[in-house]
């Protein structure tokens, strides 16, 4: 063997070894994270590991221009691993110069060359000169990553241009860029510039994969694993909490996160598609998800190793300006409108991460926003966010002479929710949705002052200890009823329910009224005429509803069929659903920093120039209704909720069938 | 059984700066009842610096003896002090019933007194008597105001509560009556005691508007139906008028009406005035959680569909910018009359 393979070889063992141990170095910190089982259904999560990464549409199905660039960029790079590793071979073992097929072989790598490079020049155009708002600028990390993709393909080409020129490959028909470097540039070479080549493209090879540890781009080696040991299921709850062994409740050091969520981190390569949907980050609040994941994985670099030796961490997690790594106001600033995770391409879960960070002030330092300590009382003494008496809960259903669930004749529990119970303008779509019912002859009955709220908001704020109190009443509730299936008006219950009690063994069937009224529409048992009086009307995605359970069509083909055509779409629709502001508990709390979330929705939906605009959830019916107070639109446009809607299309007899009066109160 | 050396009714006088709170007084006038009922008499418990001119007050407000104590460590409310202060009179003299006010002091201190002498305590009454029995009888509203709860302790004692500002009525104050101040020390010196109070930051002193709110008998409430600014004296004409304050909804905020430090809902004030006059006000529920318990609500509003209409007990349906100068005019004019 050469000398240059042996010195390769003792290059390429420090190189690799170096490159090992800084990535154990760097990776071994996710082991100071919380159990949490990603180890299970290994086929499925292999399949996600392959699909997504390779197909590329983990980005490509987020609706990015750029994504294209990214996916071509990737399927060059996997071919210029091949690539890479024939050079290597090559220039190591010159007599193996590899035959059959190489000339095609080597074709695709040109042009995977040429394409990589091509995205690259788009990338640093995008970075430089049309940055688009939700990107960083260039940061010099990204410069050298990319100066070493340079070398590579200077490296790349000059070796096989040397080679040409040498007469070594006979045949460079196929391989237009080196055969022109080499006619062009080389004359009669010696084996010299292929060797100076050669040792360029190796080193650059080398260097890169050590660098790559220190820098942002751990993307790269930490994105396909997050693919793997990512949650099967959509994110749409967080985990529970353990109160009778952990020392902490909540998340107030790096090393209280999931072992998953430490990952996260690293998977994270700073795209800001998270930032670009994130309605906090768009209306100028101290909240960007981004950020929060950057501040997390310097929060590690920093502790980590302290942490990893039992010493005192010493930069702390939560804390406002340079005390803490997030702050309060960006903790509490979060809607959990779940766009963030929506559109991240590499399946980060932002926000049980700062749910996490809830609990830990809340439950731990009693550290909120005032106006929650209200908002705390009330749900915990009286079961209401207002902290109104429990029987008038059934106000709303006087003029049915009450329509209580009987447990074993009642096919549906009709779970009205606190804001319809007690909030005058949800109380109407509350009465619409019994008139649905009744006009489709469906079975249903509520549990009238037994009712207790759902327990939503209380989780989201990361008051936990009592959430959990409130989800075992409940289940207990329904089961003592018997309750099998539930229709509930809001979309908050409806997921709470769906999502978060079966992390306590409850199996119901729930459905939010849209699933059902559209069902009862397909099967022709609702009599509807058309409404001809709603002029044009846009649709406004709830979160909880869109996002969090994928329910965007039902409420749509109910519009469809009410109103004779399909919903006009505001700007963000559908996936990218902009929040109206008042989730994840935020209605409870003053929105005192940036615009208003409601503001800038209604503002974007008075862009489609709409007589009525309609949503599923009493949050956002009341979010819309002040941002058009705001916007001084309130008497031309209405805010209507769907089963208003619906309602008001029944045909003449249903309406005399039900003796009560939607305007009564 | 009760320990039958237990005698007599004592009221804790709640003071701040040589002021005591209306609570007191009026829980002097209910213990006189009871006093009188049970057929023993009527003490007040004055803690204090330099609260001895608050004896005289006891006394015409129909205190038969003040306990006071009076000493440089009660300069601020601390509990510690206090409550240790309370015990160890209580101990020595044994009052069979011992009344607070349900404030924020009030309630501080009772539930720490009575976890010390390990005896009952009522929180939040709305109503107190004597049984055949000689037991003092406590009522509150329980189970979130769906019924209301009579309390015993037929064997510890004192027997302790808490009533609610506004419970009671207040007694006819008597300057001539006279009685009998016993001096008791502090229980505590002030290098025992772990708070040290640095400095009182009192809201009241930094020109916020809020601090007469909460207190406030008479409210006269800003909505958006006041439309704009300069209607806004309208109101604070009518609230001078009836001896009231002007508070605001959110979205008279919002709209640039009124101030902020006026607004009374959920994530506001929270009210509980004898009258509320709602002007412009549409109701909505988050406004309705801070003042549904107000006394008497008056609702001025043109829109008869408005939620305000659910809670208030009379209803004015008309432009509240013409209603309130009449109504204005209308108090002066009674005012005139009376005088």
């Amino acid at each position: 063997m050469s000398s240059r393979v042996w010195i390769f070889l003792g290059v390429a063992i420090v190189a690799i070894a170096f490159f090992l141990w800084s990535a154990y170095r760097r990776f071994r910190v996710i082991g100071l994270g919380q159990p949490e089982n990603r180890f299970d259904s290994r086929g499925k999560r292999i399949r996600s590991m392959l699909f997504y990464p390779f197909t590329q549409l983990c980005t490509l199905s987020r609706s990015y221009l750029f994504s294209i660039n990214h996916a071509f960029f990737f399927w060059s790079f996997l071919l210029l691993i091949a690539a890479n590793v024939i050079t290597l071979l090559w220039g190591l073992f010159p007599g193996m110069l590899p035959g059959g097929l190489y000339p095609v072989l080597a074709l695709i790598f040109e042009i995977a060359w040429v394409i990589a490079l091509l995205s690259i020049i788009i990338s640093l155009l995008r970075r430089l000169v049309f940055r688009p708002k939700y990107t960083l600028p260039m940061t010099p990390d990204a410069a050298i990553t990319m100066s070493f993709f340079v070398v590579l393909f200077v490296g790349y080409f000059g070796f096989q241009a040397s080679e040409i020129a040498r007469g070594v490959i006979k045949d460079s028909s196929l391989m237009p860029v080196s055969g022109w470097l080499a006619s062009t540039f080389m004359g009669n070479a010696t084996e010299t510039p292929g060797n100076v080549f050669w040792w360029l493209f190796t080193g650059g090879l080398l260097g890169f994969i050590d660098y790559l540890a220190y820098t942002k781009h751990t993307h790269i080696l930490a994105s396909i694993p997050n693919c793997y040991f990512r949650s099967l299921e959509k994110v749409t709850t967080q985990p529970r909490e353990d109160f009778e062994k952990s020392k902490t409740l909540g998340v107030g050091q790096i090393d209280q996160f999931r072992w998953n969520d430490l990952l996260d981190t690293f998977a994270c390569t700073e795209c800001g598609r998270c930032t670009d949907n994130c309605p906090a980050t768009a209306t100028d609040k101290p909240l960007n998800p981004r950020t929060v994941i950057h501040d997390l994985k310097y929060n590690l670099a920093i502790n980590g190793r302290l942490l990893l030796t039992k010493k005192e961490a010493v930069l702390p997690l939560i804390g406002n300006d340079h005390e803490g790594s997030v702050a309060p106001d960006a903790i509490w600033a979060c809607t959990t409108c779940g766009a963030c995770m929506e559109m991240c391409p590499v399946f980060i879960e932002h926000v049980p991460k700062i749910v996490g960070m809830r609990r830990y002030l809340v439950e731990e330092k009693s550290q909120f926003p005032e106006e929650l300590s209200k908002f705390f009382e009330n749900v915990k003494q009286r079961s209401n966010p207002w902290g109104l008496p429990p029987p008038e809960r059934v106000k709303w259903a006087m003029p049915l002479r009450g329509k209580p669930y009987l447990p074993g004749k009642t096919d549906y529990l009709f779970y009205v929710g606190c804001a319809g119970s007690f909030d005058t303008r949800a109380k109407q779509t509350t009465l619409a949705i019994a008139r649905i019912l009744d006009a489709a002859g469906i079975s249903w009955g509520i549990l009238g002052m037994q009712e207790k709220c759902c327990g939503d908001s209380v989780r989201r704020l990361g008051y936990e200890f009592n959430f959990d109190k409130m989800a075992r009443e409940n289940i207990k509730l329904f089961q003592d009823k018997k309750v099998t299936k539930i229709i509930t008006a809001c979309p908050h219950c409806y997921s709470t329910f769906k999502n978060d009690y079966c992390q306590y063994g409850a199996e119901f069937e729930v459905m939010h009224y849209s699933e059902l009224v559209s069902n009862l529409i397909k099967e022709g048992k609702l009599p509807l005429k058309q409404n001809a009086d709603l002029g044009k009307v846009v649709f406004h995605d709830s979160c909880y509803l869109g996002r969090y359970n994928g329910i965007y069509q039902a409420p749509r083909e109910v519009l469809a069929a009410v109103s004779g055509q399909a919903p006009a779409e505001i700007a963000h629709n559908h996936e990218k659903g902009f929040c109206c502001g008042a989730g994840g508990g935020r209605m409870w709390m003053e929105e005192n920093l940036g615009t208003r979330i409601n503001t800038k929705r209604v503002e974007e939906a008075l862009q489609e120039d709409p007589k009525t605009i309609c949503a599923c959830c009493p949050y956002c019916i009341t979010m819309l209704e002040d941002g058009l107070k705001e916007k001084k639109a309130e008497n031309n446009i209405k805010v209507l909720d769907l089963a208003e809607i619906v309602a008001g299309a029944l045909e003449n007899k249903d309406r005399a069938k039900n003796s009560f009066d939607l305007t009564e109160k | 059984m009760a320990d039958l050396d237990y005698k007599g009714v004592w009221v804790y006088i709640e003071q701040k700066n040589g002021t005591a709170a209306g609570v007191s007084w009026e829980l002097l006038g209910a213990g006189a009842e009871l006093a009188k009922k049970l057929g023993t008499e009527l003490a007040a418990v004055v803690i204090g610096n330099n609260a001895a001119q608050l004896c005289q007050e006891a006394f015409a407000y129909g205190a038969a003896k003040v306990y006071l104590l009076d000493d440089p460590v009660f300069q601020y409310y601390r509990t510690e002090p206090y409550y240790k202060s309370i015990v160890q009179l209580v101990n020595k003299y044994k009052p069979e019933v011992l009344l607070l006010g349900s404030t924020g002091v009030g309630r501080d201190l009772a539930g720490a007194v009575a976890t010390a002498l390990k005896t009952g305590l009522t929180e939040g009454c709305t109503k107190l008597d004597i049984d055949d029995k000689g037991l003092l009888l406590m009522t509150r509203p329980a189970y979130s105001g769906n019924i209301m709860a009579t309390i015993v302790s037929p064997n510890a004692r004192p027997q302790m509560a808490t009533v609610r500002p506004r419970a009671m009525v207040m007694p006819v104050k008597d300057a001539t009556r006279h009685g009998e101040i016993i001096r008791e020390p502090a229980a505590i010196r002030e290098e025992a005691i772990g708070v040290k109070v640095l400095e009182v930051i009192d809201s009241a002193q930094q020109g916020s508007g809020t601090v007469g709110l909460t207190n406030a008998e008479i409210i006269i409430c800003v909505g958006r139906g006041v439309q704009s600014k300069e209607n806004f004296q309208l109101l604070q004409d009518l609230a001078d008028a009836m001896g009231g304050k002007v508070a605001c909804t959110r979205a008279a905020v919002e709209d640039e009406i009124a101030p902020l430090d006026y607004w009374v809902g959920q994530s506001g004030i929270t009210v509980r005035p004898k009258v509320y006059i709602a002007c412009g006000v549409s109701g909505a529920i988050q406004h309705l959680a801070g003042m549904r318990d107000s006394g008497v609500i008056v609702a001025i509003n043109y829109d008869r569909q408005a939620p305000i209409y659910e809670v208030s007990t009379y209803g004015i349906e008309g432009d509240c910018l013409q209603v309130i100068p009449a109504m204005t005019s209308y108090v002066k004019e009674l005012k005139e009359k009376k005088s």
